[in-house]
């Protein structure tokens, strides 16, 4: 599904430059669940955007069903990032100004569907994390567990092949953490290959295969 | 896709008041400013009304005379013999009239004086300035040939003088003089027809004026049609070559120019009275650039709070990005947004420009003002403020469109 070939990140600052990443293969298989983890700094939310492509690698190839994703342009990538990835956040990322049903309506928008197909799309999204009744709601009238369902709805919404969730439970307490992880359980199950940022060596655990990153590198 | 952006638009600018007010002001007022200057600009030299024709006739006003011995000179309002004598004859005009520059006379009713702006014409006066009669009629060919005393008042001075009586057929007198009133014409603001009393030319007190090289009279020279304005002006520029002084030993030559209302204003406030060229090309220019500079302020204004705002958005910019947003779609976005602001200043503009129009008017500051917006300099203004509107949010959002969403999403701009 997604192939990561000797893939390198620096990060330079006006004096100081960074090795984020360094020689990383990685093979995601469609129907996965993999787990990054590591300790902080390590460059495991690098990975994740390489992965979803919000971030471009040094060196190295990204390939994603088998094209390498360097040759495409500013519009495919965003067809790709349309169609192929959801994102969740650690810190949500909702956009404030718009309801609860509009933020899930977002990634439609960018694709030709109706405006009834994109809220019959949305509602359904809502309903299935357990907030058909929050959907006129603003995104800071809800708690910090719901508004993780809201992004999650959001990320689902489209049907995407892939969920890339950077701590999705971090800013949470277990029990709201606890269900985040159900959901991300249950799109697994329903198909969705899933790739997760986590802290939680528990939450990790509930995946199909566990990704460490130390210092840049992939470790065993 | 488009009711999503007008509403993030929406919520985008009432999260800050303050700034939209601001940016709302700068649009507003640039326009209200630009759209009062034109229209009075338009009133002034855009054929319309009363002067409509002014597209196809020229003005000569000033004479200037040089003194032989090349120390002084002489600038006044043309005589009626400059008119009578070298215009009148002219072979490319179509009719060549002369009217005296408005002067205050007394009109003395019972035991009241009112001071009112008077003109004395000739018969063709009528022919090129398009009055539009209210009542009675205006001088004849006849009533100027027989130096009949009769007189046309405006419709204010009309309802001043008589507030109680139909003012045609009653009597007036003028600085000493009887004149019946034979008609009521409209207010106008005009160059050659603002005035509150007409009379016929002949009715001057005195026929000397019929004498005089220098006086107080316009010549309006009517062309067939505007190409033929050329040849006039450069038969008037050989007239002046061909006036007589009265006295030969004290003035050698003199200048004339027949100008259109622009090439005069230019003339007076920049060009020279010895040269053809009257410096409309100049004030033109001059007055473009002050438009442009004038605009200036708030083009920077709309860069600085379009730059910012937009940089304040980074986060929601990343996350459009993420799901899908390309970055076409990202500058699509914001353009609406600013077209929306601007557009909404473009109509606040146009009803306070209106308001300001009908204060003016009824203002008295310039007496029997008429004007109207010109919905065409509405339409420039509005389009160069979109415009610049357009490019000041287009520039920061093009580069926050390009930057990788997750600088974004850490608002790393």
């Amino acid at each position: 599904m997604i192939r990561l070939e000797n893939i390198s990140k620096t990060y330079q600052t006006d004096k100081v430059e960074t090795l984020a990443l360094k020689d990383i293969h990685l093979h995601v298989q469609k129907g996965e669940f993999v787990s990054i983890m590591g300790p902080s700094g390590c460059g495991k939310s690098t990975l994740l955007n390489l992965i979803g492509l919000l971030d471009r690698p040094g060196t190295g190839a990204i390939k994603v069903a088998g094209t390498e994703v360097k040759s495409y342009r500013d519009k495919d990538v965003a067809r790709l990032r349309n169609h192929t990835f959801g994102f969740i956040f650690q810190s949500f990322h909702l956009i404030n100004d718009l309801r609860v049903i509009d933020n899930v309506e977002l990634p439609l928008l960018y694709r030709s569907v109706s405006s009834s197909e994109r809220r019959r799309m949305a509602k359904a999204a809502l309903e299935k994390v357990g907030l058909g009744a929050r959907m006129e709601h603003y995104p800071n009238q809800l708690s910090g567990g719901q508004q993780q369902r809201v992004a999650i709805a959001r990320a689902m919404v489209g049907k995407p092949q892939v969920l890339l969730a950077d701590e999705p439970t971090g800013n949470l307490d277990s029990q709201m953490g606890g269900e985040v992880m159900d959901h991300l359980l249950t799109l697994n199950k329903e198909g969705t290959t899933v790739v997760m940022v986590t802290h939680d060596e528990r939450a990790a655990k509930r995946g199909s295969r566990i990704v460490r990153v130390f210092d840049g590198q992939l470790v065993a | 896709m488009f009711k999503n952006y007008l509403l993030t638009a929406y919520k985008v600018y009432m999260r800050r008041k303050l700034f939209t007010l601001i940016n709302l002001l700068c649009i507003t007022l640039t326009l209200v400013v630009l759209l009062v200057v034109t229209a009075l600009l338009q009133n002034a030299f855009h054929p319309s009304g009363v002067e409509g024709k002014s597209d196809r006739f020229l003005q000569v006003i000033m004479f200037q005379a040089i003194m032989k011995d090349g120390n002084g000179s002489r600038t006044s309002p043309v005589g009626y013999k400059v008119i009578d004598k070298y215009l009148k004859p002219m072979k490319t005009a179509k009719l060549v009239s002369a009217v005296t520059q408005p002067d205050t006379v007394s009109v003395y009713q019972d035991d009241r004086v009112t001071e009112l702006m008077m003109r004395r014409a000739d018969a063709e006066y009528w022919q090129i300035l398009d009055f539009k009669v209210l009542a009675g009629r205006v001088p004849t060919p006849d009533d100027v040939a027989r130096g009949r005393f009769v007189a046309v008042l405006n419709e204010s001075s009309a309802k001043k003088l008589f507030p109680d009586l139909a003012a045609v057929g009653q009597s007036l007198n003028v600085g000493g003089q009887p004149f019946e009133i034979i008609g009521v014409v409209e207010d106008v603001m005009h160059l050659n027809a603002y005035a509150e009393i007409w009379a016929p030319v002949t009715t001057y007190p005195s026929s000397e004026y019929k004498n005089q090289l220098f006086g107080e009279f316009t010549a309006l020279i009517l062309a067939d049609s505007a190409a033929d304005l050329p040849q006039i002006k450069a038969e008037v520029e050989q007239i002046a070559t061909r006036i007589e002084f009265d006295d030969p030993n004290v003035w050698s030559h003199g200048y004339i120019w027949a100008d259109s209302k622009l090439d005069f204003f230019a003339r007076e406030l920049i060009g020279s009275r010895n040269d053809a060229d009257s410096g409309a090309g100049t004030l033109v220019v001059v007055l473009w650039v002050m438009a442009l500079l004038f605009m200036l302020l708030p083009v920077l204004n709309l860069v600085n709070l379009n730059t910012g705002r937009i940089m304040e958005r980074s986060a929601e910019i990343g996350v459009r990005k993420a799901f899908g947003a390309s970055s076409s779609q990202l500058v699509g976005q914001l353009v609406i947004e600013n077209m929306l602001l601007c557009l909404v200043g473009g109509v606040l503009g146009l009803l306070c420009t209106k308001a300001v129009l009908l204060w003016l008017e009824g203002s008295g500051l310039i007496p029997y003002l008429k004007v109207e917006i010109n919905l065409a300099v509405f339409g420039y203004g509005l389009m160069i403020t979109l415009v610049f509107g357009l490019l000041s949010g287009v520039i920061p959002a093009w580069k926050m469109s390009r930057l990788d969403p997750v600088y974004a999403l850490k608002g790393v701009a």
